[in-house]
This record gives C-alpha cells, structure tokens and sequence, in this order.
C-alpha cells in the first residue's frame, strides 16, 4: 500500500493540451475513481501514474518517492487494461504468473501465488485454458489476478468494465469493490461511468478538458457539486438545466424562468450574482402535484413516459424547455396532459450562465 | 407464458389465412446462372492454361515425346519413366541441391527479416517505415534474371567486385589480418567451383526475398495490439522480452505463412541457379543444378517432355510432402488458433 500524489501534473501531446495544472493526493488504501467524459485525459492521467507514458512537466510522487523517471515495474504498480490486454498464447496460469516468471521467481513460489490468486478471484478451474476459451467476464478476473498476484503498492484500472455486459459489469463491480475491502490496496480507477464510480469510490475525482473540476466524495459530488458540469455529469437521469434571471437579497432569493414561474429560496454565499442563470433541477427531487399554489411549482405538458419498471421517466415540456423528471409513484398519466411539479427549496441549485 | 401461447394460436398462419404467392421465374433462374456467369471468363481461362495443362502433364509422364516431332511422335512408355528416375543419379543430386539451397537460403531469410521488421515497426513510424520498407521491397520486384545478372558480375573470379572488395579488405589495418588468405587464393571462382556455387546462390536468393518476408512480418507486428506490449511493460518486461516473450509468439500465423512460402518457393528455385551456372547443366559436377533446373534441362534441352512431366510430377511429390510435414507440426499453432 503506497499514498500516490500529483504535483502540478501538465501533459501536452504537440498544440494539444490534455492535462493541465493537476494536483492530487490519494491516501494509502483509498479507492478513487477519475471521471469525466471522453478525451477529458483521464487514461492519459493514468498512463502517466503507471509509467507508461511521460508528463510534460509535474511530478509523480508513490510513496513518498518521486517515481517520474521510474519504469513501471520500479513504481511498484499493477494495471488492469480495458481490452483486458491478457498474453492470447499463453495459459490463464501463464498470463497471471508471468510477470513473477519475468522477475526471476522460482517455479514452486508462482505456482503457490498464482494459486492463491486464482482462488480469490473463483479461477483456480481455468488456470489451463487459454484466455480464447474464456468468457468476457473470466477474462477480466484474469487481468485482475496479473494485477492481484505481484502484490503492488498500487492498482490502476483503466475502464476495466466497459467491454462487459451490463449484467456482468454489475457483478464485476461487486467483485471489484469486495476485493478492495480484502486487500486494501491503494486503487485508482478510470470509468466514463459515473454510476460506476459511485458505487465504488471512497472519492471521485472530475474531469473535464484536462482539469479536475471537483474532488469529493459520492454524497459530497451529488449534494454540493462545484459547476454546473459536475452537476450535470453527476446523478442518474443527469440534473435539468433551466435558464432563469436571479434576483436577491440578504435572506431570500428568486429566480424567474420564462414563463413568469418563479423558484424561490434562501440565499446562501455561493449564490452567482444577480441577472442571468442556469437552474438545476434533479430529476428525482422534482414531485408530481396537484392544483398546487404553493412556492416553487412548476407547470408544463407531459411529452413522453418512459417505463423502467420501478418507476417511469417523465419528459415534460416546462418554460419552452424539456425536462426529465422520476416518478416512482408510477402514477396513471397520459401524454400531452398538463403536469404540475413540486420542489423543495433546498433541493435548488443556482450556476452562472454558460 | 400465456402471452406466447397465446400469441402462436392466434397468428396468421395458425388460423390459415396466410397467402402465399409463386416467385417469377425466370427471376429465379437468372439468380441461379447469375453467378455462374460472372465467374466464367476465370473458369475458361482455368480449365485452358491450368486444368488441361494439369492432366496434360500426367497423361504426358507415361509417354516419351520429343515436342519438335509433334503430337504423331508420342510413344506410350507407362510407368518407364518413373522407375528410370528412381536410378538417375542427376536427379538426385538436383534434389540434394534442391534441399540444400532450400535452408541455406531459407533460414537466414527469416532471421533477418524478424527482428528488421520488428525494428521497423518499433522504431520508425508512418512515412519513414514506409520508405524504409519500400526500400528492402525492392530486390523482391525487381526482375530475377537481372539480379542474378549483376551478382553474375560481381561473383566473376578476376574483375569481379567481391574478389577487389575482399583484397582491399586485406589491406586494411587491424582487420586485414582476418583477410590475410585472400591474396593466395586469388582469384576466388564463386561460380566454378563446386564447395562455392551453393552458397553464392543462396547468398542472391536470401538478398532477393527478404525484403519480402520484411514485409509479411512488419504487417504481423502491426496487429499486435499496442496494449499487449502496455501490459508487458507494465509486467516488467524489457525490450528483449517484450520482443522474445510478447511479439515473436503473436506473429506465429504470419511465421507459419512465410514459411510456407519459403519452403514452396525455394524447392522451385530456377532462375538464380540456371543464370549463375550460365545455363551450362547445373555448373561445375552439377552443384547448382535444382529439380526445376534439371526438369528444364530434360524438356527443353534434351528434348524428353515425357521424362521432364515425370521428373515435375516427382517434384510435385517432394514439396507437398515436406509442406505437409511443416503443416503437421507446425499448422495449429501457425493457424492462429490462440488469436
């Protein structure tokens, strides 16, 4: 187990800037997940954190060591590759003992560690086959057994999940997350899914256009997100954006969307200022109501019911704009009916405008 | 359950009202000729220079002929020619140089050609690799007869280059002791001599097709993903392992496929040989002369196109034997059956 740090990490590849200015600490023993969309440099990150590719400036620090001349196998790391990236000629028992055999280990020592590997990750049945002969999901056990098996101070995943089926990455998940709670080993792992990342990660970083947007954890990134981007990116069906004009005082604050409905709220320090704003509605505080003449009521036309089965996904015409909203009332509803919502005060979220 | 029980007891066809109309004719006969049509031109030119000319040869392997007394002169001698081979010590020693020549020329082809396009592909990137490539491409689409031309010259004993390059060689410090035997043994005959004619073709012959298997390697290490050589780094792999452990048994298919090659095409050698012997039987005691060489030597020269099919058809044998051979032990691997 190892602490991995980030000092003013900064990747260019020519004109192109894909990291800039980054600065992270990860503790020893903490499961952090780096999200963001595609191109927002988090492989790229991760490939730096593993030695395989080169900063432009920044330094990388494990361990209280600054490693950013180091190979790979020197840093002490293992990395669990999207394309799983398994030896196609080689044994599940080769593939896993094969970087102990490169490090000159005695034949009855890998045996006994590939063993153990295996038994953890349920393979000790496939240690002959060959990774051809394998299902997706063994295939990604057996990537993780490479890792497992060196016992690194450090594990990096790079998307370890995306070429599975959502059922199988649902179940790979649990294992991920199950081995970690066993080893505890210092973990760094890249997803473009955010559901992926909350249900790992003790913290997720945010990443967009080679900047970390928010660190925090899961609750922390949902409830107080920094931007409108890690709102957006953060919570499932994404937040609703409207734009609106603030006004406010001291106590209170109202923002007037455009169709004359207003939103109104505490005023609170981070508030933008006065004029022009995005408002951010998630879709799951935003509650069915009826004749309501209450504070913070939002009326507009169903457009679309979309059944998931626990509960339906409304899309709603308010404001001359589209809105997602959860309904796990299930309530009997029919397209193009007038639809009133609901919202509590605190549940508002206030961005500048684009 | 109920929904599909019910859905299948109430469908078109369950209640017999599905109508069924007959497809047009002359539709259906068109698509059925269609294909028949298109492949035609390579059908007629198949059974004409390749199909007749197959069963010609073997029809024409129990006859003795001589071609310049036309067709009236073919005599049926049935199995005579292949019982004479068996005892034509020609042949044999063509097939001794043929399977000389074979991993002479063969092997070092290969040795070269891996760890080059390895380089190649490792090194450089876009346009360089492919000048680069280009380059040791050349020798392979360049006629063979010219080569064989040149290397003529250069082989010659007295003007020709190598003996100049190699008493130069002798004169140079330090390293000229190495070369101190080539002022005595001046001039070296590579062409007529017996111990030298096999190692001058091969040397032209590994020259000619290396630039080719670079080729069919360079595309090999192409394929393999870039995220294997991650995970070998990664593993802790250094540039020698990631080569010997990573790249070498992800390029087998190709391996296998070169050398298939290799081994037909070297076991049909003729152009080298016959250009740097000059035509004359196979140089000097016959230690250039190869199957194809000698086969040519017994149609054309001497005339005995019955004796020459036979010889070809023998020849024919020998590579599919030696090719199956390098099928069994080598297919399944070589086959890709791990990718």
């Amino acid at each position: 187990m190892a602490s991995v740090e980030l000092v003013n990490l900064h990747k260019s590849f020519g004109t192109v800037e894909v990291l800039r200015d980054l600065n992270l600490q990860v503790s020893e023993g903490e499961f952090v997940a780096l999200v963001g969309p595609s191109g927002c440099g988090k492989s790229t990150l991760l490939r730096i954190l593993a030695g395989l590719d080169e900063a432009s400036s920044g330094d990388v620090v494990i361990d209280g060591e600054w490693v950013n001349d180091l190979s790979p196998k020197e840093r002490n790391i293992a990395m669990v590759f999207q394309s799983y990236a398994l030896y196609p000629h080689m044994t599940v028992e080769e593939n896993i003992g094969f970087n102990l055999r490169i490090s000159g280990i005695g034949k009855p020592e890998i045996r006994r560690r590939v063993g153990e590997a295996a038994q953890i990750l349920d393979l000790s049945e496939l240690l002959k086959r060959k990774p051809s002969q394998l299902s997706g999901g063994q295939r990604q056990r057996v990537a993780m057994g490479r890792a497992l098996v060196r016992n690194p101070d450090v594990f990096l995943f790079d998307e370890p999940l995306s070429n599975l089926d959502a059922k199988l990455r649902v179940q790979m998940r649990d294992e991920i997350k199950r081995l970690h709670q066993k080893v505890r080993t210092t973990s760094i792992y890249v997803t473009h899914d955010q559901v992926e990342a909350m249900t790992l990660a003790d913290r997720i970083v945010i990443l967009d256009k080679g900047r970390i947007q928010q660190v925090g954890t899961p609750t922390e990134l949902y409830r107080h997100p920094a931007n409108a981007f890690v709102a957006g990116f953060i919570g499932s069906p994404s937040m609703n954006f409207l734009d609106g004009v603030l006004s406010k005082n001291s106590k209170r604050a109202t923002v007037s969307l455009a169709d004359d409905t207003k939103l109104r709220f505490p005023t609170t320090d981070n508030l933008p200022a006065e004029g022009n704003v995005r408002v951010g509605l998630r879709p799951e505080h935003l509650q069915i109501s009826k004749g309501g003449k209450g504070e913070n009521t939002l009326r507009g036309t169903l457009e679309l019911i979309e059944p998931t089965g626990a509960q339906n996904l409304l899309k709603v015409g308010i404001a001359g704009q589209s809105l997602t909203a959860v309904d796990n009332t299930l309530a009997e509803l029919s397209i193009n009916q007038p639809i009133e919502f609901s919202i509590e005060a605190d549940k508002i979220a206030v961005f500048p405008p684009n | 359950m109920s929904a599909i029980v019910e859905s299948s007891t109430d469908s078109l066809s369950a209640r017999g009202t599905v109508r069924r109309r007959a497809p047009d004719k002359r539709r259906v006969l068109k698509k059925r000729l269609m294909p028949w049509l298109f492949i035609s031109p390579y059908l007629v030119l198949f059974i004409m220079f390749t199909a007749f000319p197959l069963g010609f040869s073997i029809f024409l392997s129990f006859h003795e002929w001589n071609p310049t007394s036309g067709l009236d002169g073919m005599n049926f001698v049935g199995l005579t020619h292949y019982a004479d081979i068996i005892t034509d010590p020609w042949l044999w020693k063509s097939l001794y140089n043929t399977v000389w020549l074979a991993i002479v020329a063969g092997v070092p082809q290969h040795l070269i050609a891996i760890p080059v396009a390895y380089l190649l592909v490792s090194v450089f990137k876009g346009a360089l690799r492919h000048f680069y490539t280009a380059t040791m491409f050349i020798p392979f689409i360049t006629s063979t007869v010219a080569i064989s031309l040149i290397f003529y010259t250069i082989y010659s004993g007295n003007s020709g280059i190598l003996n100049q390059w190699l008493l130069a060689l002798s004169d140079v410090p330090v390293i000229g002791a190495l070369f101190a035997w080539v002022p005595d043994a001046m001039p070296i005959r590579w062409l007529s001599s017996s111990a030298l004619i096999k190692p001058a073709i091969a040397f032209v012959v590994v020259w000619k097709y290396t630039g080719f298997n670079i080729v069919i390697y360079s595309a090999g290490f192409l394929t393999v993903s870039k995220d294997l050589y991650d995970a070998a780094e990664v593993d802790g792999c250094s540039a020698w392992q990631k080569f010997w452990h990573v790249a070498l048994p992800m390029i087998r298919p190709f391996v296998f496929f070169a050398l298939t090659l290799t081994i037909i095409g070297n076991l049909q050698l003729f152009e080298e040989p016959f250009v740097l012997t000059a035509g004359d039987s196979g140089g000097v005691a016959q230690s250039g002369l190869t199957a194809s060489y000698y086969l040519y030597l017994a149609g054309w020269e001497w005339h005995q196109m019955g004796y020459a099919t036979a010889v070809s058809w023998i020849l024919f044998l020998f590579i599919a034997v030696i090719t199956s051979v390098h099928f069994y032990f080598n297919g399944r691997k070589g086959m890709g059956g791990d990718r």
